[in-house]
């Protein structure tokens, strides 16, 4: 806020950017904020950009990046290989996309659109899937359709006397579908909004002008919804193309590499090969910052859309009738399919210590063994304490600066805003396999001796949800009306005061969604943790891998997944419980 | 031409309860007239439009547009909106973002169904119908680039283009400022009357209902409470209801005292002294009623009012000054009334001052 001054009985604002002002207005502390904000932001996100790029375009020496030199370049892109490397990885993440789409898409249309029962269970399932760690996904997509271990397959060969197995999640298809399965809700939560500010009006004027049902779905429906729908397939596009659980798990046993996996086994070689990881880092990095430039176009002509919505809305949902229940059951038991079956699968096998197969009789006796022997493993113990703890850093971290950094972006310096707001999106486009890679060779390079503890990995976290936390604190605040902060300072508050007792707690409920959002992401989190964990800084996600590929047994490794999915679920579900009162409350204020 | 019989339409209101937005409407125009419907929210004026457009699907009653029934709950008759041959302006315009201006009006000829148009006729059709509501020329721009009146005027082309048998307008006017709103409703009545369209005209302002219309349909809670000309509503007003809505009105309670003379006045005994006025109806001595009067109809004297006058005496409680003319609230005894007089002999707060209103300018009611 500007200063107020009195000058001959008049109260005058003070101007904005006046020219004589113009250096004076500079050194208001607000711009050594913005400074301070920028710098740090700019920490986070370029380091390890910028070592990525050193290490792509230097020699790699062994001891550390050498003299310029585009050898890693040849090294990376010279095999047919890569031609392989960008189809997998295009089909991977477009395929998710468009299956995430189909099926998203179902559910936002029967949610808002009509008046099936259920839409609030199936809002709440669908932010429910959020708590579920990918890799356990993955896992519990083996569990079920794996040729050799997969009960389904089991279950199949056994009805019709199949000799093979008939599905196999060891494919492109299965891949896709595993991702697909755990991201749909992601695409309905990105069209629903689209969906239900949709004017019906819009729709009405087609229907009096004489078009037919179709017509107007063709020319006026899907064109209006065309921004939402372009921003909500790029997105789940960039969240495939980083996707590094499933291509993990399932797509290296069937050899079908994609970028994010093949960035990994460079670095993990002897010796590690850190520039041809980065000179493939760099190609992923390209294809994710081109998606989302178009994402964020697409999603910044959805508002001028939206903003021509004039008065009298009135929301008109499809009457069903007898299609009612239907669609409801169609849509429940796509996430039974999508989300139940993995989950129940999963639980099943916790409690056998060896291979077991739900719905049919087994001879094997029902065991807590497994999660008694993972609760007293102590690996285990230590990862869960790591894990909290730099979840709960990283968030409150992560809470607290993008909270001054939004303040900053939207009131005191608007002009200049910008700059902030667009450092703090980039993480978007930056997979978390070249967060971690990035930070580790650049920490390599720096003489901060954060290697092999746990602050590289919160260096990480912070990094990579910068962007989120980032939303929720700028959302927060404009929906603060900046009078409540001016009437502050008329009345004798200084900044600080204004922050901390009108603003701080007006955010609260805001900030405290944002950070619980953040820590249970860093709780899941293992693209970037698997290149920065040392042999004393385990997480969950890394001793679950571990476990999983190192052998563990069946039931243990099970065990392990649902001690993580039940407190996260718990966690989110008191998350949904806080955005319900944060909407009570605006929708309260909205109608006074 | 449009004709709307026993019309019923309920709502389930959250909470389950039944709300019946249209109750038992009937209506009807000739051809090339200006209906308006006019009536407080919620009093079931829009819900009777989007049943003549077949948006909503009423639960029972008759519509017929033109020669053809376009719904009949008896014999099961329900013809879909885009069979109708409507034009419809809507309160919010509903202007397709992704689509140029042509586009826009351009659409309801590309989906005709009882003809196929050349490029030729629809761009030939298109520039007359923004010719005729002024957007000649911005056949390119994006609909989005429009101010709200040019989008009010393209929604009006669009309703128009088509040439269809009768337009409905909800609202078209409410989201303008007042000056603009002003301008447009003369420009609404120039391009109906000259196209001669048959018009069902929707809204909760008196003064362009009065303003535009052949016949107006006072809506109360799903009901028509009036329907007539104009002039004949505002000064005729059948219930108090009507009275109170259009314009505003001084009421009186009373008791009638004196039947119709041969003049047709009837003597009213109220707390302030006895009234002559006109009844619509034949009234009874002795029935409870209102006499109401237009605060433009009252007369302020420094010295009692002429014979023949309704006479009361006051206070002046309040004066507020709007150029043209003057609104004063004067106190009589307990009640309060409104009076506006031309600006040129200014009364002061707490003078005293006699009131007269001629008795063919005092209507009764019955209650």
């Amino acid at each position: 806020m500007l200063p107020v001054t009195v000058a001959n009985g008049r109260i005058d604002g003070g101007v904005p950017f006046p020219g004589a002002g113009r250096f004076a207005g500079l050194l208001r502390p607000s711009t050594f904020i913005l400074a301070a904000c920028v710098l740090v932001a700019l920490w986070f996100v370029a380091v390890p950009v910028s070592a990525l790029f050193y290490n792509a375009f230097t020699e790699d020496t062994g001891f550390g990046p050498g003299a310029f030199s585009l050898d890693n370049f040849v090294e990376a892109y010279s095999s047919w290989q890569i031609l392989g490397l960008f189809r997998n990885s295009f089909v991977f993440a477009a395929g998710t996309a468009l299956t995430t789409f189909v099926l998203g898409g179902l559910v936002s249309w029967a949610v808002e659109r009509t008046d099936a029962p259920g839409a609030a269970l199936f809002h709440s399932l669908a932010l429910l899937s959020f708590a579920i760690p990918g890799l356990l996904m993955a896992m519990a997509w083996i569990f079920v359709f794996s040729p050799n271990i997969g009960w389904a397959n089991k279950l199949i060969q056994n009805a019709f006397h199949l000799q093979a197995a008939p599905v196999s999640i060891y494919t492109m298809g299965g891949m896709i579908w595993a991702l697909s399965s755990h991201y749909f809700p992601l695409a309905y939560l990105a069209l629903g909004p689209a969906l239900r500010v949709l004017d019906v009006r819009m729709e009405e004027a087609g229907v009096v002008s004489g078009a037919r049902d179709w017509q107007v779905l063709a020319k006026i429906t899907l064109p209006l919804l065309r921004p939402a729908i372009l921003s909500a397939m790029l997105l789940l596009f960039v969240l495939g193309m980083s996707s590094y659980e499933v291509p993990r798990l399932i797509g290296r046993p069937a050899r079908i590499d994609v970028f994010t996996t093949d960035i990994q086994s460079a670095i993990i070689q002897t010796p590690p090969e850190f520039g041809v990881a980065s000179a493939l880092a760099l190609s992923l990095l390209a294809i994710c910052i081109v998606a989302v430039f178009f994402y964020r176009r697409a999603t910044r002509h959805a508002e001028a859309f939206a903003t021509i919505t004039g008065k009298g809305y009135m929301p008109t949902r499809i009457k069903l009738g007898r299609w009612r229940w239907p669609v409801a059951i169609l849509v429940g038991a796509m996430f039974a399919l999508a989300l139940g079956l993995p989950l129940l699968t999963l639980i099943w096998q916790s409690f056998f210590r060896n291979l077991a197969l739900p719905f049919m009789g087994s001879d094997a006796p029902f065991t807590l063994e497994n999660y008694r022997f993972v609760l007293s493993y102590p690996i285990f113990v230590s990862a869960v304490r790591t894990s909290v703890l730099l979840a709960a850093m990283a968030a409150t971290i992560i809470a607290g600066l993008t909270l001054v950094m939004a303040w900053v972006a939207l009131r005191s310096l608007p002009r200049y805003g910008w700059i902030l707001d667009a450092i703090a999106f980039t993480p978007i486009a930056i997979p978390g396999v070249i967060v971690g890679a990035g930070i580790l060779v650049a920490y390599l390079m720096l003489p901060i001796p954060v290697y092999n503890t746990i602050w590289i990995l919160l260096i990480a976290y912070v990094t990579l949800y910068l962007p989120y936390g980032m939303r929720f604190a700028s959302s927060g605040i404009s929906q603060v009306h900046r009078e409540l902060e001016e009437v502050a300072e008329v009345a004798g508050a200084r900044l600080g005061q204004v922050f901390l007792r009108v603003l701080l707690p007006l955010l609260l409920p805001v900030l405290l969604a944002g950070w619980i959002y953040v820590f249970v992401l860093s709780v899941r989190e293992l693209g970037a943790s698997i290149f920065l964990v040392g042999p004393g800084t385990h997480v969950l996600g890394t001793i679950t891998l571990t476990m999983w590929e190192e052998g563990g047994s069946y039931g243990a490794v099970a065990a392990l997944g649902v001690i993580q999915i039940i407190p996260l679920i718990a966690i989110v579900a008191g998350l949904r419980w806080l955005e319900l009162r944060v909407e009570r409350r605006q929708q309260a204020a909205r109608t006074e | 031409m449009l004709s709307v019989e026993n019309l019923h339409k309920s709502f389930q209101a959250s909470g389950g309860a039944e709300v019946r937005a249209v109750d038992g409407v009937g209506l009807s125009i000739p051809g090339g007239r200006l209906l308006t419907l006019l009536g407080p929210s919620g009093c079931g004026k829009t819900t009777t439009l989007r049943c003549i457009a077949g948006l909503e699907r009423p639960d029972s009653g008759r519509i017929v547009i033109g020669d053809q029934t376009v719904f009949d709950s008896a014999r099961r008759i329900f013809v879909p909106p885009s069979d109708r041959g409507i034009g419809m302006v809507f309160q919010s315009y509903a202007i397709w973002p992704h689509m140029s201006v042509f586009e826009n009006v351009a659409f309801p000829l590309r989906v005709a169904r009882n003809r196929r148009y050349l490029a030729a006729e629809i761009r030939d059709k298109v520039a007359r119908a923004l010719e005729m509501v002024r957007l000649g020329g911005f056949e390119r721009r994006s609909a989005t680039q429009l101010s709200g009146g040019q989008q009010q005027r393209l929604a009006l082309a669009r309703g128009l283009v088509h040439e269809p048998r009768i337009l409905l307008l909800d609202e078209p006017l409410s989201n303008l400022d007042a000056k603009l709103r002003e301008q447009m409703r003369f420009e609404l009545k120039h391009l109906q009357r000259t196209l001669r369209i048959t018009t069902v005209y929707v809204t909760h302002d008196q003064s362009e209902a009065l303003a535009l219309s052949d016949e107006v349909a006072v809506f109360n809670s799903g009901r028509i409470a009036q329907r007539g000309a104009p002039q004949e509503i505002y000064s005729h007003p059948a219930s108090r209801f009507v009275a109170d809505f259009i314009g505003s009105a001084n009421f009186f309670p009373g008791t009638v005292s004196r039947e119709a003379d041969g003049d047709g006045m009837v003597e009213v005994a109220t707390a302030h002294g006895t009234f002559r006025c006109r009844f619509a109806d034949k009234v009874l001595a002795g029935a409870q009623v209102v006499v109401t009067a237009r605060p433009e109809d009252l007369m302020l004297y420094l010295t009692p009012p002429p014979d023949g006058a309704n006479a009361l005496s006051g206070t002046i409680a309040g004066r507020v000054f709007l150029g043209d003319v003057i609104d004063y609230i004067v106190s009589i005894g307990e009640a309060e009334l409104r009076i506006r007089a031309r600006p040129e002999h200014d009364f002061r707060v707490r003078q005293s001052v006699h009131i007269g209103v001629a008795p063919q300018k005092c209507v009764g009611l019955p209650t």
